[in-house]
């Protein structure tokens, strides 16, 4: 049973056409024509359309209106702002104030994502299936939704200033907001500061040798009492020595308000734990997946070794886990720059709520608004995704 | 020798009787060794027990006693609610405005058109779970085909263009069809191309002529369905008048529908090996997922009108629409591109081997694989999805959402505001849970065929 291959063979017998037609590169080259073509033409498209809509109206485009006088208040800003300042300036406002209730929501959301994560991984039963109906409970219910549950039914009810709820003693709570002792540095407070620095470096350098040590002997020597000595002892020592130049300026009820210290808004409240809640329970599942893919066998070869277990944990277990933990953990963080713009529906004036919503409003200059929020948000990301890669590379295994 | 207690001679006469093993100390079996196992295993753990315990007992007495004893199911008013029990659950809101959250503003009248929309779709993906069928993949592709045509006239109603009407009647005909393939399906194990093939004595023709007596059946009927209902029309109900669950669930609908496919060619797209086409791919992908997606709402409604001509404009709906869509597909390219990283390279090789095209090779082997691997991905995306659509509440849609905050400034109901989102967020705790949960099902489901190979 001779089997001839007789189709497709001999390329001499196909026409020079064929050939061409056939050929990989000029088929890519023509696909890529064809598809730039058409991009080409839809934003052609788009832009005419653009271009006589706007003359229409009677509308302007570019970006001189970012230097017209807004005119309309903000309700709570971080950075001075008076309504007699450019949208540029309020751009900026919004970026900050978007910026602030990201960074500390963020902060909070790890530790208690971590806390929950840990719970759910615990041997008591009960911590466990509490930490896990947490996390399903959380996961499965809108952002949304519980933004405006916290905005609408719990801060905006809280009493009057003169029913404050004092936390702790001396955080008032109220419908107006949360009030906190404002820090009022004094004459050589600059010396602290600079003791804190000072202290960093001299702990991280500590860690360095410490390091450097155990790679060359083996030996670990005790870190964390010196490490603990440089960041807190030495400007406390400063701090003391100096003769405690830093004053606290405590909210203090003035007729219907409170006067003095620092105060955030009830919608930067109900944002701020929202965002917290809401995330913690995403990294909750991220350290349990962390935790869990460190193999058991790691822990027996490190038990079979003699190290304790307290060592185990710190030396062996965690530093696998956090391979697996961080990258996730700095998609939730950017998770939650994004989820912050939620502020719009609670009236927290975030960038997307001052700028894309009032000026955009106001001044009608939809493209470049929605330009400059958008492009904001890409720099924010993107910045995060380069630091991610690079932690990548980073902790890359060095396989052999 | 004497003295040697293992002579040789008495080993027949020692008989090994087993002593009834002692069973396990009550303490540590059952019930009571569970408890000590994982409750009370330690003093420490005891205290923690006992404080959660408590803690628990006291947070679910006080719901109980907030959403059940104390709650107020009759009344008239938010005042008289109050006035009946001030520190219960005023539900009577919510059963009056029921028909708000499912509905929204859609009229009374017409509102059996939704429920018959529903109803059909259930229809449609009924077969989906009987069990041995063929042409699920038929009846699938009719499902996302044409059902959406069908289910936009019911809800929209008004004048019916050429193309609808085509696409109403045909999508009235495959239903009929599908349901008349599953029961002869069922009698004659048999699909109902095999059937009509056989009827029609086209067995002997070569197979490629196989698929004009299935397409002359689909001609009769929808000519049999347009004489039937060829007249048949139903009031308008403009868009700005749905709202509720309905809308809720049309929005991410029609985003999770229409992401697969986006997300399938865009994920090819970044993957491909012409620059041009790779380049627009993950400058789509990343710029639609580094921004939020109300940054992406609010230009679907204030840049649209600009880039559309000046005599075609689309309502609000329509403009929402397509922002979610494009933005749910940038998402999606991401999950698919991670199932068709996780296929190994010999795959491609070896369809390649085969002398399949791209589009064989994908759509044989490549695909089937990264999807079915990707599915728990695909189902949280979509989990998602019904979370964002929320989102559209800020931009003055009525969804569920808004429909839930709006009794709260009814005058009626004035101040009524953590009764309906407690409810709202037990209906997506319920929708959310229940699709989870299947796909865990579906992933144990496929990972055994996977094992049995």
């Amino acid at each position: 049973m001779a089997v001839v291959f007789d189709e497709g063979a001999p390329t001499q017998s196909r026409s020079t056409f064929a050939r061409i037609v056939n050929d990989e590169t000029n088929r890519s080259v023509f696909y890529q024509i064809v598809v730039f073509g058409l991009i080409a033409w839809v934003a052609w498209y788009l832009f005419t359309n653009t271009a006589h809509n706007l003359e229409t109206r009677g509308m302007s485009s570019g970006f001189g209106f970012l230097g017209s006088t807004a005119g309309f208040s903000i309700a709570w800003t971080v950075i001075p702002y008076e309504p007699t300042n450019s949208y540029g300036y309020v751009f900026l406002v919004g970026i900050v104030n978007t910026l602030v209730v990201s960074l500390t929501a963020i902060v909070f959301t790890t530790i208690l994502g971590f806390f929950i994560g840990v719970f759910r991984l615990s041997r008591n039963w009960l911590v466990a299936t509490l930490a896990s109906w947490y996390v399903e409970i959380i996961r499965n219910t809108p952002l949304l939704l519980q933004i405006l549950f916290w905005y609408t039914a719990v801060f905006s009810l809280l009493p009057r200033p003169k029913q404050s709820i004092e936390i702790l003693g001396m955080f008032p709570l109220n419908n107006r907001g949360f009030y906190y002792p404002a820090p009022v540095p004094g004459d050589g407070f600059w010396m602290t500061m600079l003791a804190i620095v000072v202290g960093i470096v001299l702990a991280y350098v500590i860690a360095v040798r410490a390091k450097r040590k155990q790679i060359a002997t083996g030996e670990r020597s005790a870190v964390a009492l010196p490490v603990l000595g440089a960041v807190i002892g030495l400007p406390v020592v400063v701090y003391l020595v100096t003769g405690q130049p830093l004053a606290w300026d405590q909210p203090e009820l003035k007729g219907f308000n409170f006067v003095g210290g620092g105060s955030v808004p009830p919608a930067f409240c109900a944002l701020f734990l929202a965002l917290v809640i809401y995330h913690a329970a995403y990294i909750a599942e991220n350290v349990r997946a962390g935790i869990m893919s460190v193999t058991k066998g790691q822990t027996e070869a490190a038990y079979s070794l003699g190290l304790r277990p307290s060592w185990t944990m710190r030396l062996v277990i965690i530093p696998q886990a956090m391979r697996a933990i961080i990258p996730p953990l700095i998609s939730t963080w950017m998770t939650v720059v994004k989820n912050s713009s939620l502020a719009v529906a609670i009236g927290y004036p975030d960038v997307v709520a001052v700028f894309m919503q009032t000026s955009l409003n106001q001044s009608g200059h939809a493209i470049e608004i929605v330009a400059m929020v958008m492009l904001f948000y890409s720099v924010v990301s993107l910045t995060i995704s380069a630091a991610l890669n690079y932690y990548n590379k980073l902790i890359q295994l060095k396989e052999r | 020798m004497a003295t040697d207690n293992t002579q040789p001679g008495q080993d027949a006469a020692i008989v090994f009787e087993p002593k009834q093993s002692r069973s396990a100390p009550v303490a540590s079996v059952g019930v009571i060794g569970w408890l000590r196992e994982n409750l009370f295993y330690s003093w420490f753990s005891t205290i923690v027990t006992v404080v959660v315990a408590w803690g628990m007992f006291e947070g679910a007495a006080y719901l109980y006693d907030w959403g059940v004893t104390k709650a107020v199911f009759e009344a008239e008013s938010r005042r008289q609610c109050l006035n009946t029990s001030p520190d219960g659950a005023c539900w009577a809101g919510i059963i009056d405005w029921m028909n708000g959250f499912m509905y929204g503003r859609y009229p009374d009248e017409e509102q059996w058109r939704i429920n018959l929309g529903g109803v059909l779709l259930i229809a449609w993906v009924l077969p989906f779970w009987l069990p041995n069928l063929k042409g699920k993949i038929g009846i699938g592709m009719s499902a996302v085909m044409v059902y959406p045509f069908l289910a936009a006239y019911l809800f929209l109603g008004g004048e019916r263009g050429v193309f609808l009407n085509l696409m109403v009647f045909l999508a009235i005909t495959l239903l009929v069809l599908n349901w008349v393939h599953v029961v002869l399906f069922y009698l004659t194990g048999r699909t109902l191309t095999e059937n009509l093939v056989r009827m029609t004595g086209f067995e002997h023709r070569p197979e490629t002529t196989h698929k004009y007596p299935m397409l002359a059946l689909v001609a009769v009927v929808w000519g049999c369905v347009y004489a039937w209902l060829g007249d048949w029309q139903l009031e308008l109900v403009r868009t700005n008048l749905w709202g509720g669950l309905f809308l809720t669930i049309v929005i991410a609908g029609v985003a999770i529908v229409s992401a697969l496919p986006g997300g399938v060619a865009l994920a090819l797209a970044r993957r491909s090996t012409m620059p041009v086409i790779r380049v627009f791919a993950i400058t789509f992908i990343e710029l639609f997922r580094s921004v939020p997606l109300i940054t992406v709402l609010f230009m679907a409604v204030t840049m649209m009108p600009l880039f559309l001509p000046e005599d075609f404009q689309l309502n609000k709906l329509v403009q929402v629409m397509i922002g979610v869509c494009l933005f749910a597909a940038a998402y999606m390219a991401e999950v698919v591109r991670g199932g068709l990283q996780a296929i190994p390279n010999g795959q491609y090789e070896a369809a390649k081997a085969m002398g399949l095209s791209y589009w064989k090779m994908m759509n044989l082997v490549i695909l089937p694989q990264a999807l079915k691997l990707m599915i728990p991905n695909i189902v949280g995306n979509f989990m998602g999805l019904l979370k964002d659509t929320t989102l559209v509440s800020i931009i003055g849609l009525y969804d569920m959402l808004n429909m839930l905050k709006a009794v709260g400034q009814n005058p009626i109901w004035i101040g009524l505001h953590k009764e309906p989102l407690v409810f709202g967020a037990a209906i997506y705790f319920v929708l959310c849970f229940a699709m989870s949960k299947y796909s865990q099902r579906l992933e144990r489901t496929i990972g055994q065929g996977n094992t049995g190979r």
